[in-house]
């Protein structure tokens, strides 16, 4: 690969799943991918066989629900969605994201 | 609520795994044909478009691993796999595992078996409504010089307290005795019998499952004679008839009309009649009673000084304590003896009830619970050496796994899974063995432990055993294993030339538990033989009378025409025992037959104080004595020596008011002078007048083993007894003459009851019962702490020798001689033997104060218990050393130095 892409930061990559079924509705686990990687502007490096693990520690947790349908390719598919609890969660998650963000950015911002 | 579904679902994926699996296969290649086909369409090949698609999904394999991590509960098949592991391991050291399974089982199955024992004899309350507030009540005579002096309890006094008291909610007065009851066409059985006041069971908050509780009206004068029957009683006798109620049975020759039957369980516990008073178990052992309300006599009703005949039990009012009913009844009871001019300053005595009916056993089992604790105790330190052994051993290996990969966590993992199995194993044997210790418990128990037939398995002490070998099991296999983490394997693995290793490896700990161990046997060992000691010393006491070759029948003549007190009926009871004596002398094989008033070694019975005509005693200093109302040949067939005097003589029977002291009464009555020809008082039931001494003849252990007993015998033709006790000495064995023995006494008399019919060894075997039982459950624990000791001494030396083989070879081949190593060995083994030794005597001497009180002619300090159980217990440590040592000097020097 060589290119010098950021990782996917832990903890962020299940916002980013959440955030991206909330604007798409049901998708299956390659859309998603390919969608994060659209948004990022293809800036970071994503393994897209981490979408799965992350796709079923959501599940677990009860945040997105999943079943099986086809694609827009006819093809067999499992499409994943937001749940109720999972709504909630992408508001407390990114309370939780803007404050780090802003906390990093008051880090960086130049002394004066 | 997240937590289970995170659980639910993963616990579903452990037993979905292939499905599941599938489908991720499924969604993976959906996948990556998806991407395959965007990339042909941006203009790939469809190589290049397969192996964009790949690169950008990642390792397949790593995310699907990652993904089964995340679905599954991977520490539940981590865990399994250690288990399998641990099993494997465990199965290449059996001697480790055997040991260690059967240390933990026994530990748990004694601790069990005799916690058990001692919760429901002692610790449970009986089962009466709000037994806490029952209690035994008995009175006290407030002497200048003895003390205070506890009391059976007086009619009279009894009612007026009642009157009087405003502590307790309910009394009730009672006498437990014996009934000789049938049906009428049967020979009588005796039974229980308790002859109460009616309040009895109201006191007590028993009602009756079947008819009515006794009324008020049941006592008057005149009333029809009633009984409730206890529930066995029913059974026995009524096969369990459901219309039982209104039938009759015959009481004592009479007939009397059951009016209830008491709850299946329902035994009142035998209240002894005052506590210094060692009585065996007459109506304790016995199911069958029948309960009749009390009706005073003109004795009773009248009586102020004397006739304390009789035990109460009494009810606190709830919140009013012990102490403040005490305080109240002994004012009640001081400021009458005032208003009476009683010549005694009366007083109170109370005691929970429980307290009291385990009073004469309590003592044993605590003592048996203490050394049960200390088989437990030591248990669980060879458990732990054995843990601390074993994780050195593993050490190497450990190291292995370490250098393979294996995380810290799995390494403790693997160790604690080995502890578990262990631990589980153990678990469940001692279980077992605690089932079948409380089976042998029971069988073995003399009669006299109250409630034996309730006992079960205590399952909290059972978890508690458990929990506590178990953590020992855990924390001892864990710890090691914790501190081999943090030596390098590198480092482990080049120590593995274990010429140096004794020296570390925790040597130091392994003695010191070695070292504990040995001081908790000692203890064990010295209280265990000092009880043996002093049982050894009842068997072999001097008892002054001749037990072989005597066997005993006790007669009841509860039938009318034995009925009262009256001259003529004196005569019939007389009538009897002469025919009876003569018939039985003719039984072939007999050599002597006599009588007497009571039975042997149960304890002092019809104790009176023996006053002087010529000499008046102080009140406090009357010598209490036992009287015996016996036949002419009673010494000759208990085989008592007449010391002074002469013997009864036919020549008596017209003047019967005689009597022969035995040397202790002689003493306690007479001060040295002769007391022949000299006169006691009131010794005879009927007579005012005094009878003459006679004779002396030598003390007897008669009434238990433990003490002579002073006594004072009596003709029976001035007294015969209701409840004559025949002594047959013959040639012929006691199996062969007791059936005789019922025929000819049957033929004499039908109406009579035969409660006992036994050798006199028998008898005297019985009476030991509870310092048999005590000394057999002793002595088996201090083997297994013995046993414990010698496995842990053994398991520490093994061990270290096996480490220091080479060592050993070198030693060899450098010409150390065979004596000097089996020495060096012994050396070793001894510092941490002799210095638990110490340790353990020290502590002996503090606990044995507390068992002096079970121990008969034995002093706490006695130096062949204290010394055979040191010398016992080096001789098993020697010999446990001993075996490692001849190994350390056989070591063959040129295949150790070969193995470097």
């Amino acid at each position: 690969m060589g290119e010098n892409k950021p990782d996917v930061l832990q903890g962020t990559l299940d916002l980013m799943v959440l955030k991206t079924l909330e604007s798409m509705g049901p998708l299956h686990g390659y859309g998603i991918a390919r969608r994060i990687e659209q948004v990022s502007g293809n800036a970071l490096r994503l393994n897209q066989g981490t979408i799965y693990p992350a796709l079923l520690r959501l599940e677990q947790r009860g945040w997105i629900k999943a079943e099986w349908g086809t694609s827009e390719s006819n093809r067999r598919a499992k499409f994943y969605s937001l749940s109720r609890p999972g709504r909630k969660q992408i508001e407390k998650e990114t309370e939780n994201w803007e404050r780090v963000a802003a906390t990093m950015a008051r880090f960086l911002a130049p002394s004066n | 609520m997240e937590l289970i579904r995170i659980l639910a679902s993963r616990l579903k994926a452990l037993f979905g795994g292939r499905r599941l699996d599938a489908e991720l296969d499924d969604e993976v290649r959906a996948h990556i044909a998806m991407a395959v086909e965007e990339n042909v369409a941006r203009g790939m090949s469809a190589e290049e478009a397969r192996t964009a698609a790949l690169r950008a999904f990642g390792g397949v394999t790593q995310v699907k691993e990652q993904y089964r991590t995340r679905r599954g509960v991977p520490l539940l098949e981590q865990a399994w796999r250690d288990v399998r592991f641990g099993v494997r391991q465990l199965r290449r050291a059996p001697g480790f595992t055997a040991t260690a399974i059967l240390t933990l089982a026994l530990g748990i199955g004694a601790v069990t078996s005799v916690y058990s024992v001692v919760d429901t004899v002692l610790l449970k309350p009986i089962a009466f409504r709000d037994p806490g507030r029952l209690v035994v009540m008995r009175e006290a005579e407030e002497e200048t010089e003895a003390g205070t002096r506890v009391m059976p309890d007086n009619y009279r006094h009894f009612m007026r307290l009642m009157g009087d008291t405003k502590t307790l909610e309910g009394a009730a007065i009672f006498d437990a005795n014996g009934a000789s009851v049938s049906l009428g066409s049967d020979h009588p059985r005796i039974v229980g019998a308790v002859t109460a006041s009616p309040s009895f069971f109201r006191v007590l908050g028993v009602q009756p499952i079947l008819g009515r509780d006794f009324v008020d009206s049941d006592a008057n004068e005149g009333a029809a004679r009633v009984v409730l029957l206890s529930y066995e009683g029913w059974q026995s006798f009524f096969q369990g008839d459901p219309r039982v109620v209104g039938r009759t049975l015959m009481n004592g020759g009479q007939p009397a009309t059951v009016i209830g039957v008491l709850p299946a369980g329902v035994r009142f516990p035998d209240i002894s009649i005052a506590p210094s008073l060692v009585t065996q178990s007459s109506l304790g052992a016995r199911e069958d009673v029948i309960f009749e309300a009390l009706r005073p006599n003109k004795f009773d009703l009248s009586a102020d000084n004397s006739n304390f005949n009789y035990r109460a039990i009494a009810r606190l009012k709830p919140d009013v304590t012990l102490a403040r009913a005490q305080g109240e009844l002994e004012g009640l009871q001081n400021a009458y003896s005032q208003s009476a001019h009683l010549p005694i300053r009366l007083g109170a005595r109370l005691t929970p009830l429980n307290a009291d009916v385990t009073s004469g056993i309590s003592g044993a089992l605590w003592l048996m619970f203490a050394a049960v604790g200390g088989v437990l105790l030591i248990a669980c330190v060879n458990l732990a050496n054995l843990q601390l052994v074993r994780a050195v051993t593993a050490e190497r290996e450990t190291a292995v796994r370490a250098a393979l990969g294996a995380s810290k966590s799995q390494l403790v993992m693997a160790r604690l899974a080995e502890s578990l199995i262990v631990a589980i194993a153990g678990g469940v044997g001692g279980v077992a063995f605690a089932v079948a210790g409380i089976r042998i418990f029971v069988a073995i128990a003399p009669g006299n432990i109250p409630r034996l037939n309730e006992v079960r398995l205590s399952l909290p002490v059972l978890l508690f055993a458990m929990a506590l070998s178990v953590a020992a099991a855990i924390v001892f296999g864990i710890l090691p294993a914790l501190r081999s983490i943090g030596v390098q394997p590198q480092r482990a693995l080049q120590r593995n030339s274990s010429r140096t290793a004794s020296a570390r490896d925790g040597g130091g700990t392994r003695s010191l538990l070695v070292g504990a161990q040995v001081a908790c046997t000692v203890v064990l060992l010295i209280v265990t033989s000092l009880v043996l000691r002093s049982f050894s010393h009842l068997l072999h006491q001097e008892r002054g009378f001749d037990t072989s070759h005597l066997t005993l029948a006790q007669v009841d003549l509860f039938s009318p025409q034995y009925g009262d007190n009256s001259l003529k009926v004196e005569a019939t009871k007389q009538a009897f025992v002469d025919r009876t004596l003569t018939a039985l002398g003719q039984l072939p094989g007999v050599q002597q037959v006599a009588i007497s008033s009571a039975m042997p070694m149960t304890g002092e019975t019809w104790i009176d104080e023996l006053s002087r005509p010529d000499h008046p005693i102080p009140e406090a200093q009357k010598p209490m004595v036992n009287v015996r109302f016996v036949s002419e040949d009673y010494l000759k067939t208990m085989q008592i020596p007449l010391l002074a005097g002469r013997n009864f003589a036919d020549s008596d029977r017209a003047n019967p008011r005689v009597a022969l002291i035995s040397e202790g009464t002689a003493r306690a009555g007479f001060n040295g002078e002769n007391p022949v020809g000299r006169k006691l008082e009131s010794i005879i039931p009927d007579g005012q007048q005094p009878v003459t001494v006679i004779g002396v003849v030598a003390d007897t252990r008669i009434n238990g083993l433990k003490n002579t007993a002073l006594m004072v015998y009596v003709p029976y033709w001035a007294f015969a007894p209701w409840t004559p006790l025949i002594l047959v000495r013959s040639t012929q064995a006691s199996d062969a003459l007791i059936p005789e023995m019922r025929k000819t006494i049957w033929n004499i008399d039908p109406t009579v009851a035969i409660p006992e019919l036994k050798s006199m060894d028998e008898q005297v075997d019985e009476s030991v019962a509870t310092d048999r039982f005590q000394t057999v459950v002793l002595t088996s624990f201090g083997g297994a702490a013995l046993l414990l000791a010698l496995l842990g001494v053994y398991g520490v030396m093994a061990y270290s020798v096996s480490l220091r083989q080479q060592e050993f070879g070198i030693r060899i081949a450098l010409g150390s001689g065979k004596a000097a190593l089996i020495k060096l060995v012994l050396v070793q083994a001894a510092t941490p033997v002799l210095l638990g030794a110490g340790v353990g005597l020290a502590a002996a001497l503090l606990a044995v104060r507390w068992v002096q009180s079970l121990l008969f002619q034995t002093p706490v300090l006695d130096p062949v218990s204290i010394g055979g159980s040191l010398l016992v217990l080096l001789a098993a440590a020697t010999l446990a050393a001993t075996i490692p040592a001849r190994r350390a000097s056989s070591v063959d020097p040129m295949q150790t130095l070969r193995m470097e």
